[in-house]
C-alpha cells in the first residue's frame, strides 16, 4: 500500500472506493420501470485535465529529453435525452484551456447508468466522441493551430439530492488530436506540430 | 473486497502512465554538405546538349521568341516560345555554375561561378563561346547554398543542398525547433527562394527581359552584375568580349539589381539602394532605403514600388504581406499601405495590374488602380507560383515548382492558361 502514499491519489482512491464498494454492495434498484418517459437531461462538469510531456531539448547533444507535469482548466456541458431508464445519449460541447491551445470539442456523447446503491449513489459510464474546433483559440504571428479528433471515456458517480439533481463525480481518460503549422526559420521549408493530448479528466458536476 | 481495492489501484495507475502529451515536430529544411569543383572543369565544361526535362528551374530570361529558363548551376535550357500555347525545348546550355543571364543582340552574357562568358546564340542549337573574362566573381549562391573562389588552390568550394526532414520530440507548446539555424553559417541564404519577381526592365531595341530579382541587368554600353558585396560593371561595347569596368563597394548581402529608367534599384539584405544611373559608366548613390523589406522582392511602376515580404527566409520577420511604397521621391521612400498575403513570392506589374506568386497557394491577380484599395481580381490554385514576368502581348510567364505556365491576360480576372512545360521533380 506504499504505492497509496501520493497527495493526489489518496483522496481520489478513497473517493473510488467508496463508490466502489457502494454500489457492488449495495443491490441495484428500478425506481422507474413502468411510468419510464424520455426527458430532457443536463450534466454540466468542470475540472482538470491532468497529464505530462516528455521532451527532447532541441539541439542537445547526445539528447536529452525532459518531462514536465500539465494540468489544464477543462469545462463541458452534455444536453441530451434520458432514452431509456439507464440510458441518456446527446451532444456535449466543452472549452479545454491547454496551454497554448484553446479548443472546443463538439462531441456525441452517452451516458449509461452502471449501478445504483440504497442511497441514491450512481455508478455510471461516460462516452464522449467528436472533434474538437479552434474558434475560440487565437495564434500568433505565424502560427496556425488547428483541433482535431477527440475521444472521451470514463467513469463517473452520481450523488442523488432530494431535489431530484444529482452532483456529479467523473473520472475519465480524454484523448484530443492537434496540429500546428509553424513560423520557418532560416532555410526551412515547413515546419509543423502534430499534438496529442493524452489525460487523466478529473471534473466535478450537476446533473439535472 | 481485496479485489477491489487492488483493481481500483490499478486502475488509477494505468490512468497515470498513459495520460502523456504526444507531440512532435516535423521540419522540412535545406541541409548543405561541401563539394569542390575544379576551375578547369568548369572552364571546359560549355557545350550545348539535348534538350533535356526541367528539373530545378531557376530565373526565366525572354529573348524574343525565345525563353532561357535556368537550370540551377547546371546551365540554360533553351525554348522556342514562338507559339506560345506549344513551347518546344530546343536545347540545352551547359554552364557549369550558371545562375543569371542577360541578352542582347546575339550574344549570352552568363555566369559560370567565378567567370563571365559570352555566348553567341544565333543558332540556339550550336552555341558557340565566344569571350570570358575570369575571375570576376570571388563569391555567390545558389539555392541558398553560398560558394567561394579559393584564389590559392584554383577552386571554387561550393555546397550542395538537399533537403532534409527531421523530426523531434516537443513539449507541445509551440516552442520546438525554433527559427534558429543551428549548423549553418553565414554563407546558407536563402537566394533562390528570395528569388525572382519580374519587373520592366529597360529594355532597348534588342535586348531580352529579366526578372527583378536578377544579379545581371543590361544599359546602355553596360553589362551591371551584382555580387554579394559589389555592383561590378562590364563594358560590352565590344559585344562579344566584355571588359572588366568599375567595380563600386556596396556592403555585404546584395541581392538584386533592377534597372527603371534611369535608375539602379539595388536590394540588399539591409537595406535597397536606389542609383542614379544617368552616367551609365559611374552610377550614383541616390539614397539608402532602410527599410525592413530590401531583401524582398521589389517591382516598381512610375512612382510606386510593390514589396513582397514573406516568412522562410534569412530575412524572415513572420510577415507575409505586400508593401505599396511611394517612391515619388527617390530620397525618402514611403510605406502607403500594407496587405496580408499568404505566403508571396515573385510579383510582377502590368499597370493598372498586379500579379502575386504565392508559393504552394497558386497565383493571385489585383487590381492596383487605388493604392489604399488593391482588388483580388482572381486566385489560382493547385499550382506552385513562383515568379511571374508579364508580358507587353497581355500574357504572362509564370515559373513554380511543378512547371512553366503562360497565361492570357486579356482579362485579368479570368487568365486563361496557354501552356505549360513540366518540372520532373520530386521535391523542395
Amino acid at each position: 500500500m506504499k504505492l497509496l502514499k501520493s497527495n493526489i491519489t489518496r483522496p481520489f482512491l478513497s473517493i473510488v472506493l467508496t463508490i466502489c464498494t457502494h454500489s457492488l454492495i449495495g443491490s441495484f434498484t428500478h425506481h422507474a420501470q413502468a411510468q419510464f418517459k424520455p426527458h430532457y437531461v443536463n450534466m454540466t462538469e468542470l475540472g482538470g485535465l491532468f497529464g505530462r510531456v516528455v521532451y527532447d531539448i532541441p539541439w542537445s547533444n547526445p539528447p536529452v529529453s525532459e518531462v514536465e507535469n500539465r494540468v489544464n482548466l477543462t469545462i463541458q456541458t452534455f444536453n441530451g435525452v434520458q432514452l431509456k431508464p439507464r440510458l441518456a445519449v446527446g451532444a456535449t460541447v466543452g472549452v479545454d484551456w491547454y496551454n497554448t491551445a484553446l479548443l472546443m470539442p463538439l462531441a456525441a456523447g452517452a451516458r449509461y447508468d452502471l449501478a445504483r446503491s440504497k442511497k441514491n449513489v450512481t455508478l455510471f459510464g461516460s462516452l464522449d466522441a467528436g472533434y474538437s474546433v479552434n474558434w475560440l483559440h487565437t495564434d500568433g504571428t505565424g502560427y496556425n493551430t488547428r483541433g482535431g479528433m477527440m475521444l472521451n471515456p470514463g467513469l463517473g458517480l452520481k450523488i442523488g439530492l432530494k431535489s431530484g439533481s444529482a452532483l456529479t463525480l467523473s473520472l475519465t481518460y480524454k484523448r484530443q488530436d492537434a496540429q500546428v503549422t509553424k513560423p520557418l526559420g532560416w532555410g526551412e521549408i515547413e515546419k509543423w506540430e502534430d499534438r496529442t493530448y493524452n489525460r487523466m479528466a478529473l471534473r466535478m458536476g450537476v446533473m439535472f | 473486497m481485496k479485489k477491489i481495492l487492488l483493481f481500483s489501484l490499478l486502475a488509477v495507475l494505468f490512468f497515470q502512465t498513459s495520460c502523456t502529451d504526444q507531440c512532435t515536430e516535423t521540419r522540412k529544411f535545406k541541409r548543405f554538405t561541401p563539394v569542390t569543383v575544379g576551375l578547369a572543369d568548369i572552364r571546359q565544361g560549355i557545350k550545348t546538349e539535348q534538350a533535356r526535362e526541367l528539373i530545378n528551374p531557376g530565373k526565366i530570361y525572354i529573348k524574343g521568341n525565345y525563353l532561357l529558363i535556368n537550370e540551377i548551376k547546371q546551365g540554360l535550357h533553351v525554348v522556342d516560345n514562338t507559339n506560345p500555347a506549344a513551347p518546344r525545348l530546343v536545347s540545352f546550355i551547359k554552364i557549369p555554375g550558371n545562375g543569371d543571364m542577360a541578352v542582347r543582340g546575339n550574344i549570352l552574357y552568363a555566369d559560370s561561378y567565378t567567370d563571365l562568358v559570352a555566348l553567341n546564340i544565333t543558332d540556339p542549337t550550336a552555341i558557340r563561346e565566344v569571350g570570358r573574362e575570369k575571375e570576376v566573381f570571388l563569391n555567390g549562391q545558389f539555392d541558398g547554398a553560398g560558394w567561394s573562389l579559393n584564389t590559392s588552390t584554383g577552386v571554387i568550394n561550393d555546397q550542395n543542398m538537399e533537403i532534409v526532414t527531421e523530426t523531434i520530440k516537443t513539449d507541445c507548446e509551440n516552442n520546438g525547433s525554433g527559427g534558429v539555424w543551428p549548423r549553418g553559417w553565414f554563407f546558407a541564404a536563402d537566394n533562390r527562394a528570395m528569388a525572382q519577381s519580374a519587373a520592366p526592365s529597360t529594355s532597348g531595341p534588342n535586348q531580352g527581359q529579366a526578372g527583378s530579382m536578377a544579379r545581371f541587368a543590361l544599359y546602355d554600353n553596360y553589362l551591371y552584375t551584382v555580387s554579394q558585396s559589389d555592383l561590378q560593371l562590364f563594358d560590352i561595347r565590344t559585344p562579344e568580349s566584355p571588359r572588366r569596368g568599375n567595380k563600386i563597394n556596396l556592403g555585404w548581402g546584395i541581392e538584386t539589381i533592377f534597372p527603371y529608367r534611369d535608375k539602379l534599384f539595388i536590394g540588399s539584405n539591409t537595406g535597397m539602394f536606389i542609383y542614379d544611373n544617368r552616367n551609365p559608366e559611374k552610377p550614383e548613390r541616390l539614397s539608402v532605403f532602410q527599410h525592413a523589406f530590401a531583401c524582398d522582392p521589389v517591382v516598381v511602376h512610375e512612382n510606386r514600388a510593390y514589396v513582397t515580404l514573406r516568412s522562410g527566409t534569412m530575412c524572415n520577420r513572420g510577415q507575409n504581406q505586400l508593401d505599396v511604397v511611394d517612391i515619388t521621391d527617390l530620397r525618402a521612400p514611403k510605406l502607403l499601405k500594407t496587405y496580408q498575403m499568404q505566403n508571396p513570392h515573385g510579383l510582377g506589374v502590368d499597370f493598372p495590374h498586379l500579379y502575386v506568386c504565392e508559393g504552394k497557394h497558386g497565383l493571385k491577380s489585383f487590381d492596383a488602380k487605388s493604392d489604399f484599395d488593391l482588388k483580388q481580381l482572381q486566385h489560382l490554385t493547385g499550382m506552385d507560383a513562383y515568379d511571374v514576368i508579364p508580358l507587353s502581348n497581355k500574357s504572362l510567364l509564370m515559373i513554380g515548382k511543378d512547371g512553366l505556365y503562360q497565361f492570357d491576360t486579356s482579362n485579368p480576372a479570368k487568365l486563361q492558361q496557354i501552356s505549360k512545360i513540366p518540372v520532373k521533380r520530386v521535391e523542395i
